[in-house]
């Protein structure tokens, strides 16, 4: 397991003056799957675009790979580490072909026709984009594909760490599924260490093993995500509740049922438990 | 009591697609209920809706059969006006429903078409805003304000029109974890108040199923289950095919049911309390035999 | 139900100003005891009348009014930093045109400056021509200092705009605020991709903006749909009837009410503007000849008149 991205102390402060991050300190390695959740105007979102460089930090600072993100000029190096995909796809498609749309990194990054080709392809088949909608213009694909073709222009830049705004925002139950364990994919078989930010709970408890919570530009939890429900009132400070069946148990924890149970079937295991007993 | 809404065998194709989203809808929708909406995307819960309010086949060019009454009048025969009159509804993307420059200014407008005097407008404005807390944002910008304040914002402007008809498609899927609260808890008043049929599109099935009487499922362009929200979700397996989940609890209590710790007949919880309680009981039934 | 939570999304500084398309407006300012057509009518009057002025005195009076308004109207001058680039750009740009090219005419008194020959008539011109520029913007800037767009529309609507054109300014107002936010977020989509603005050429950088356009122009078309839908959801005729059959009612511009304050300030300005008016179409009182600086000038440099 290698570190990817080392935050130390960081501080992050709008151009307009506003305060958004206070003291963050965290640290990601390969392989892991991770949920940053926490209201609106938390930090999740500032936090991510310090994480690739987007935005540069106040005070403290960021080691991706060995490289500051303080320092000027490495973009081009920081987007082979550490990529992001906006939560509205229409936003991330500059092109007029799927094609172009896939190579536009490799071709800002400098890499030669050749690699650009091999790496189109290569996102495109991980990402499921089949090569019959290379030649049309992404307007004119349904949401779903829109997402998967935003995600293998990130892809073909093969950063380590990939982080995800809202993956499932206006899906419906399959479509969710799909895009997580498409995610979950990611990580298992291609290694990549996937962040996704999210309101979706159930999300959280199904896919991610840690979850960090941030609160007013604070890190208020950091850690596996069964021991990060199990805290409801922390939780509380940043609007956020555990998954329903979670509270569940929560409530009836003098009677024996388990405080951090992540799915229905955990919980029926532990009915099934408990009355053993 | 009339129903409220009547479909008799409607069917739409939208211009330049194949085939028909809507294959034939028989439904009528009583006064005053709350009817939750859930189903795939891409299946025709959104053209269902706007097939009430008329934006299908105002808005939208295709072929269009059968016919949709509401409150005895045929949606195809009216104009934009009448059915805005009889019919709100509030979209899912907060930003593009806000076109005016200040809060208030959002709710005058709608007021305005109404041809409503002066004083008639500002008591409406205060009511509606009252009911949707957004008091203190009157006099704020779009600029100034969240995505949840603005959703907000959209259902006072719907509210302040008073349409008997109310129909809101995914009105949370682009809102923060607070703002959703906020916006089920108007959702809770009105249902209260028991003045408006309430039409509500949702996938967060979870904060609908308490609040909805009846839930309909679209699926492949037709009605595919309609029934009062407890029966709705007495065959799980069969909602799960379809891509609808229940609530958490209510599964779970299901399964206590199916494994014979709690007896069949009793009330199915759709939401959190109700969960916790019959659970509680299954412990107890089980700790007491 | 928790009206505290209701306030929490928001971010937690305290607003010292109120944030519109182009900029900020002060939160409290003796302006806003006007009616918005008194307002307007005052951009009107401080934007128009320096096209009667040619004498380039009379019109750095007139800037010095306008400054002298924005500190009274509690404008926070810091942000009108962002409008010097502005100021020196058209400064050089004109000047340097009018050394270039001054044009030929044979009564232009060249003189020997620096090492280049400079003509005395144009320059002055140019001279005085920026002043009128400069005195019209800055009628401009206070006026977009201390209205919201709000203002704006019920000045128009005051000052007999019709209700539709008024409502087209305001969704174009809209619209341009949406696309700007958008525009914010693709630029940080291109960065996050790999772009570097700053290491690009001149020529690579005009064509970006011409990329700008596809992304830009696709969310404009999905949301020009859902717009349209809002307003049909809101009963929006263009012809102007109403449900109800009774004349449409002008709200928001009920709100607002006249006071002494106003007609005296729309009677002095009405009488000004109109003063300067004729006093220039028919009598020439502000033309370039008449500017003292000129004359003097004239005089020390020993050209004819």
């Amino acid at each position: 397991m290698t570190k990817l991205i080392t935050v130390e102390a960081l501080d992050f402060v709008y151009p307009d003056g506003t305060p958004a991050l206070f003291d963050i300190n965290l640290e990601n390695e390969t392989e892991e799957f991770i949920a940053f959740i926490g209201q609106n105007g938390s930090g999740k979102t500032t936090l991510s675009k310090c994480m690739n460089g987007l935005l540069k930090p106040t005070k403290g600072r960021i080691i991706v790979d060995d490289l500051d993100t303080r320092q000027r000029g490495i973009i081009k190096q920081l987007v082979t580490k550490v990529g992001y995909v906006f939560q509205n796809p229409d936003h991330q498609l500059f092109n007029r072909s799927v094609w172009a749309e896939i190579a536009y990194g490799p071709n800002n990054i400098g890499l030669s026709q050749s690699e650009v080709k091999e790496r189109v392809i290569e996102a495109a088949q991980v990402a499921g984009v089949h090569d019959d909608v290379f030649d049309t213009h992404p307007y004119f694909l349904d949401k779903g594909l829109r997402q998967r073709v935003a995600i293998a222009s990130i892809l073909a830049l093969r950063p380590k760490t990939i982080i995800v705004d809202e993956p499932t925002t206006g899906q419906d139950v399959r479509q969710s599924i799909e895009v997580m364990n498409f995610l979950k994919r990611l990580r298992d078989e291609e290694g990549h260490t996937i962040i996704i930010i999210t309101h979706e709970m159930r999300i959280v408890a199904d896919y991610a093993e840690r979850t960090v919570v941030l609160g007013q530009g604070r890190k208020l939890l950091d850690g596996p995500t069964r021991e990060v429900f199990s805290q409801p009132e922390i939780l509380k400070q940043t609007f956020v509740e555990p998954p329903q069946i979670t509270q569940l148990g929560q409530a009836l924890v003098e009677e024996g049922l388990p405080h951090d149970a992540l799915s229905v079937e955990e919980m029926k295991a532990a009915f099934k438990k408990n009355s053993a007993e | 009591m009339d129903p409220a809404i009547v479909f008799r065998d409607l069917q739409w194709r939208y211009e330049h697609r194949k085939n028909f989203a809507l294959k034939g809808i028989n439904l009528e929708i009583g006064k005053n209920d709350f009817i939750g909406v859930v189903g795939p995307n891409e299946h025709g819960k959104t053209t269902l809706v706007s097939a009430i309010s008329g934006l299908i086949p105002h808005s939208y060019n295709g072929i269009y059969k059968g016919s949709i009454e509401v409150f005895g009048k045929k949606v195809f025969d009216s104009d934009a006006l009448e059915l805005a009159t009889n019919v709100g509804i509030v979209f899912s993307d907060p930003e593009s429903q806000f076109t005016a420059m200040t809060v208030e200014e959002e709710l005058a407008f709608g007021l305005e078409n109404m041809g409503f005097e002066l004083a008639k407008i500002r008591e409406r404005i205060e009511w509606a805003a009252e009911i949707t807390l957004i008091q203190d944002l009157l006099d704020k910008s779009p600029y100034d304000i969240s995505g949840g304040q603005k959703q907000r914002v959209a259902i006072a402007c719907v509210l302040a029109m008073d349409p008997p008809i109310i129909i809101m498609d995914e009105p949370t899927s682009m809102i923060d974890p607070l703002g959703k609260n906020l916006i089920f808890e108007i959702l809770r008043r009105l249902k209260e108040a028991s003045e408006h049929t309430l039409i509500v599109v949702e996938h967060n099935v979870e904060q609908l199923a308490p609040l909805a009487d009846k839930m309909l499922l679209m699926y492949e362009g037709l009605v595919d289950r309609y029934l009062p929200t407890k029966e709705f979700f007495a065959d799980p397996s069969y909602l799960q095919a379809r891509g609808v989940l229940a609530p958490e609890s209510t599964e779970f209590v299901q399964w206590l049911i199916a494994e014979k710790a709690l007896p069949a007949s009793i009330d199915l919880p759709l939401d959190l309390a109700g969960g916790i309680e019959a659970t509680h009981q299954a412990l107890q039934r089980r700790s007491s035999s | 139900m928790n009206s505290e939570a209701a306030r929490v999304s928001t971010t937690g500084r305290t607003a010292k100003a109120r944030k519109t398309l182009l900029g900020y407006v002060p939160m409290e300012s003796p302006f806003y005891a006007f009616h918005p057509a008194t307002r307007l009518i005052l951009f009107i009057f401080l934007g128009v009348i320096p096209l009667f002025i040619f004498i380039p005195e009379v019109n750095i009076f007139l800037l010095l009014i306008n400054l002298a308004l924005l500190r009274w109207g509690k404008v926070d001058v810091q942000r009108l930093k962002i409008y010097m680039p502005i100021i020196f750009t058209v400064a050089i740009f004109m000047f340097t045109v009018v050394i270039l090219a001054p044009g030929r005419d044979p009564s232009y008194t060249p003189l020997e400056v620096l090492g280049i020959t400079v003509f005395y008539q144009p320059v002055f011109f140019t001279f005085a021509a920026y002043w009128r520029l400069i005195a019209m913007l800055f009628g401009t800037i206070l006026y977009f200092s201390t209205n919201r767009e709000r203002e704006l529309l019920v000045g128009l609507r005051a000052l007999r705009l019709p209700f539709v054109a008024s409502y087209v300014v305001g969704l174009s107002i809209r619209a341009a605020g949406m696309f700007m936010e958008d525009f914010r977020i693709i630029r940080e989509a291109e960065q996050a991709r790999g772009l570097d603005t700053k290491a690009m050429r001149f020529s690579d950088q005009v064509k970006l903006y011409m990329m700008y356009l596809i992304p830009l122009f696709s969310i404009a078309l999905r949301r020009a749909n859902e717009i349209s839908n809002a307003l049909f959801a809101r009963g929006y005729t263009l012809t102007g009837r109403t449900s109800t059959g009774q004349p449409r009612q002008d709200y928001i511009r009920s709100t607002y009410s006249y006071s002494k304050r106003d007609f005296v300030a729309i009677v002095v300005m009405v009488v000004v503007f109109v003063a300067t008016g004729l006093a220039q179409i028919f009598f020439d009182i502000f033309a370039i000849e008449h500017s003292p600086l000129n004359i003097l000038l004239r005089q020390a440099l020993e050209i004819p008149s």
